[in-house]
This record gives structure tokens, C-alpha cells and sequence, in this order.
């Protein structure tokens, strides 16, 4: 029986594991684990007994893949980290997103450079997919802020989506054999044609599986006054498609700000998303304000929600994966701030409060009921 | 018996989950280069941990031949000698 919520939470110093009971009352961290070590990306597997995976991006000694079998009180390495075969020249820099695949210990891994692993045995051993790691736009991409970065993978079905930075947004409708870039409506702030077959700056897909076909996407934004080549650009920066990602259209109308990271969508309710608008110069909160905006129309229209946030002086960024919500009938959302403070918004974000409000610089936060 | 000198890779703390627990590893190799040879195949879970799947040394470990950095010497053609130690440790760096 579901009776903890449990939230991961990868740092700058490694992994931490806050969990409570249903209440969210009297959070208990646990951590780090890995210390010292950036952790990019956790995942909270609940497909049968719970386990947890954290990256673990150790620059000294290279990247390890973590693994917690009794919900985050220890944990311990694969047999091995994703690894490229040795005539292909490339090395792993990061690990930047894990998730569940089909079968009971499948695992797919996106890392930097930007590539897709898999994993048939709960992480101790992987092997390239070749369909996007070495695609003929694979050497054309170029690396953004954060390096050249596979950060997203969307599964749904036969189809899988990949975010990538900077490439764009690549789609397989044939479980991962073959993928094509499909960018069509997603535009890029930072080529003088505004709307390229790839190299997109995505920073983020979600979807729900109540609403085939649709998808919903955090893309870099921020270009409303770009006056260079091609033109201004606004509203570029959050996105909807119908269609499986065949298409994209804009939903930034309303928002203070079309740049962000992550984007997040209900557990229970696909019309519902938020996102955390950030000014693009800074990738700060705008204003020092911090806010979450939530659409409860698929992104027709867009309300704050910032009660219980600082409402001044608060200059901090969330990252791609900073933001989750717990799978509680009436759920919570949870940010990271790169200011090391873990944030929990009931009711769907109507009240904030702080959980934690001194951890290292957070990566990313995952959160679900166990 | 091997005609190459017989040298010690010492283990820092980080490492010793990667060899087993030890912290001394007794080899034979001509240099540095050929030190690391020796690990890929005879420690290739510490290997993994000095060289990137490219054969690279990991950029932020320095390598010293006794008290000495092999940046200061010939890098990774530098030579070793009978009882010579080689330590691996991680630059100090970050923040």
C-alpha cells in the first residue's frame, strides 16, 4: 500500500532522499549519497519493488550510475555506467536523464555528449542506441550552456521523444530503432533562420497518458526583442503539440516570460501544466519574484501562483529537471533552487512552503508516493 | 621472470572500491603509458576510473612518479624503474 512520499534530490554534493508520510508532514532527508559528486538526474523506479537511481558525474573518476533498493537509506553502485565503445571516440561527460523503459529492468539513459543508452538489467550493463547517438545530425549539434545534453526522454508506446540541447527534438515511432528531428513550430532564438530542421535549444517535454498525441515543451525562449538576423521571435519558448510532436504551437501567451526550464504537467489531469518563468538574460525569477504558473487549459491561459514564495530579492534559477509533482489525488509540486533551497507547493501549488532551505546547489528533483 | 621493472601503483581511498579493497598494487611496466596498459586489462573496473573509454587519461587526475608529476617529467612516457611508486589523485579543483 502507497504510504510515503518520497522526493530525490540531486545536487552539486550528491543525492538526498526526503521522504514523509502522506500528510507531507515532517520531511526526513537522508543524504548525500555519492558525496561531493554532482548527481544530474534521479529516477524513482516504481515498477514492482521501488528503486531509486541517481547519476553520479564524479569529474575525477567518471560517471557511476547509483542505485537505492531500500527507498534512498544506502546506496550502491551498478556494475557499470553507461560507457561509448572505444573506436567512437567520443568519452561520457554527464549522465543527464534516466527513465523506466518497458521491461522490468529496462533502463534508457541520455547523457553528454548527446546519446541514448539502454539498459536491460537495471543498470549493470548498456549498450549504445545507435538510431539517435549516431545520427547523421549527431556531429552538427552544438553544445548549449550546459553542454550537448540528451536530457529528455518521453516514452510513450512504440514512440519516443528526446530532448536535446542543442539539437532539438527528435522523435522514433518504431520504439527507438530509428529517429527523426521534428521541430516543426519550434523555433530557435539564435540562427538567423528562425525555424531550423534541428539544433533547437529544447529544454524540456512532458505529456500525459490520458491525452494521446499531445506534448507539451519547455524551449529556450527569451527572444522577443532579438533584432539580428531573421527577426524578433517571442512566444517561442513554450510549446503544445496534438500530433505527437509532428507539430508545435505556441501557449506563452499570458506567461511574464517565455523562458524557463522544466515543465511539468498534473498526474491526474492533462489540461493542467506549470511552468517557472525565468527572465533569459539572468535565468533568474523575473523581478526576483519567484512564481509558478499554472495552466489548467493546456496552456490557453496562465495563472500565478506564488503564495508563500519570496516576494522580493530572491535571484535563483530552477533547472530542467529542478521541478516535479507527487502522484497524491490532490498533489504537490516540488522545486530545487540552484540557491540549495527544496520547495513544496500544496494543493497543486496554491501554498508554498520551504523544506529544506540550505542544500548544495540542486540539479534536479523527482517526487512520487511509495 | 619479467624483464620490466617492477613498480608499485599506490591507491588512494576513492579508488580502493575499484581494486578490490587494496591499496598497493605490484606491476611490471616501462612507463607510465605502459603502467596504464597493464591496469586495462588486469584491473579494467579501475581502469575505468583512470582513463575515459577513449584510453584518455581523466582530465582532472594528476599522476605522480614518488613525488613527482609526470606534467613535469615526459607525461605518460615517462619511465619508471625498479620500486618506483605511482600515484593517481584526483587535482585539486571545484568548489
Amino acid at each position: 500500500m502507497a504510504d510515503r512520499v518520497v522526493v530525490t534530490i540531486g545536487t552539486r554534493k550528491g543525492v538526498f532522499v526526503a521522504d514523509a508520510p502522506k500528510t507531507r508532514r515532517g520531511f526526513k532527508l537522508r543524504g548525500p549519497f555519492g558525496p561531493g559528486v554532482p548527481v544530474y538526474s534521479t529516477l524513482i523506479d516504481t515498477r514492482g519493488k521501488p528503486r531509486l537511481y541517481a547519476s553520479s558525474c564524479n569529474p575525477f573518476f567518471g560517471m557511476k550510475l547509483l542505485c537505492s533498493t531500500d527507498l534512498g537509506k544506502s546506496f550502491k553502485e551498478t556494475k557499470s555506467a553507461p560507457a561509448f565503445p572505444k573506436e567512437d571516440g567520443r568519452a561520457l561527460a554527464n549522465i543527464w536523464s534516466l527513465e523506466a523503459g518497458d521491461a522490468a529492468k529496462e533502463l534508457w539513459c541520455g547523457v553528454e555528449p548527446a546519446s541514448l543508452f539502454r539498459s536491460r538489467d537495471a543498470g549493470d550493463t548498456w549498450e549504445l542506441v545507435p538510431g539517435i547517438s549516431n545520427h547523421e545530425h549527431a556531429r552538427k549539434w552544438e553544445p548549449g550552456a550546459g553542454g550537448l545534453c540528451l536530457h529528455t526522454i518521453v516514452r510513450d508506446g512504440n514512440r519516443v521523444h528526446l530532448g536535446i540541447s542543442t539539437g532539438g527534438h527528435y522523435m522514433s515511432e518504431d520504439g527507438g530503432e530509428t529517429f527523426q528531428a521534428s521541430n516543426s513550430g519550434v523555433g530557435a532564438g539564435f540562427t538567423p533562420d528562425p525555424y531550423p530542421e534541428f539544433g533547437q535549444c529544447v529544454h524540456k517535454i512532458a505529456r500525459h497518458e490520458d491525452a494521446p498525441g499531445r506534448l507539451y515543451m519547455q524551449n529556450h525562449g527569451g527572444w522577443a526583442e532579438w533584432d539580428g538576423p531573421g527577426g524578433r521571435r517571442p512566444d517561442i519558448g513554450v510549446l503544445r503539440s496534438d500530433d505527437h510532436g509532428k507539430t508545435w504551437r505556441s501557449i506563452a501567451k499570458g506567461l511574464p516570460s517565455d523562458f524557463g526550464f522544466p515543465i511539468v504537467v498534473h498526474p491526474h489531469d492533462p489540461d493542467v501544466v506549470y511552468v517557472m518563468p525565468l527572465e533569459g538574460a539572468t535565468r533568474t525569477c523575473p523581478g526576483g519574484a519567484p512564481a509558478v504558473w499554472r495552466s489548467e487549459t493546456g496552456g490557453n491561459t496562465w495563472h500565478k501562483l506564488n503564495k508563500g514564495l519570496p516576494r522580493k530579492s530572491s535571484y535563483f534559477t530552477i533547472q530542467r529537471d529542478g521541478m516535479d509533482v507527487d502522484t497524491l489525488k490532490t498533489p504537490a509540486l516540488y522545486f530545487g533552487t540552484t540557491t540549495g533551497q527544496l520547495w513544496m507547493g500544496r494543493e497543486g501549488g496554491e501554498e508554498w512552503e520551504c523544506l529544506f532551505d540550505s542544500l548544495p546547489p540542486i540539479h534536479c528533483v523527482k517526487a512520487t508516493v511509495v | 621472470m619479467g624483464a620490466e621493472p617492477t613498480v608499485t601503483i599506490h591507491l588512494t581511498a576513492p579508488l580502493r572500491p575499484y581494486s578490490g579493497g587494496v591499496s598497493r598494487l605490484e606491476i611490471e611496466a616501462p612507463t607510465v603509458k605502459a603502467a596504464l596498459g597493464v591496469l586495462e586489462h588486469s584491473q579494467t573496473v579501475l581502469y575505468r576510473n583512470l582513463c575515459d573509454e577513449t584510453g584518455a587519461l581523466r582530465r582532472h587526475l594528476n599522476v605522480f612518479v614518488n613525488a613527482d608529476n609526470i606534467r613535469d617529467l615526459r607525461g605518460l612516457d615517462t619511465t619508471l624503474a625498479a620500486g618506483d611508486v605511482v600515484t593517481f589523485l584526483p587535482a585539486v579543483s571545484g568548489g
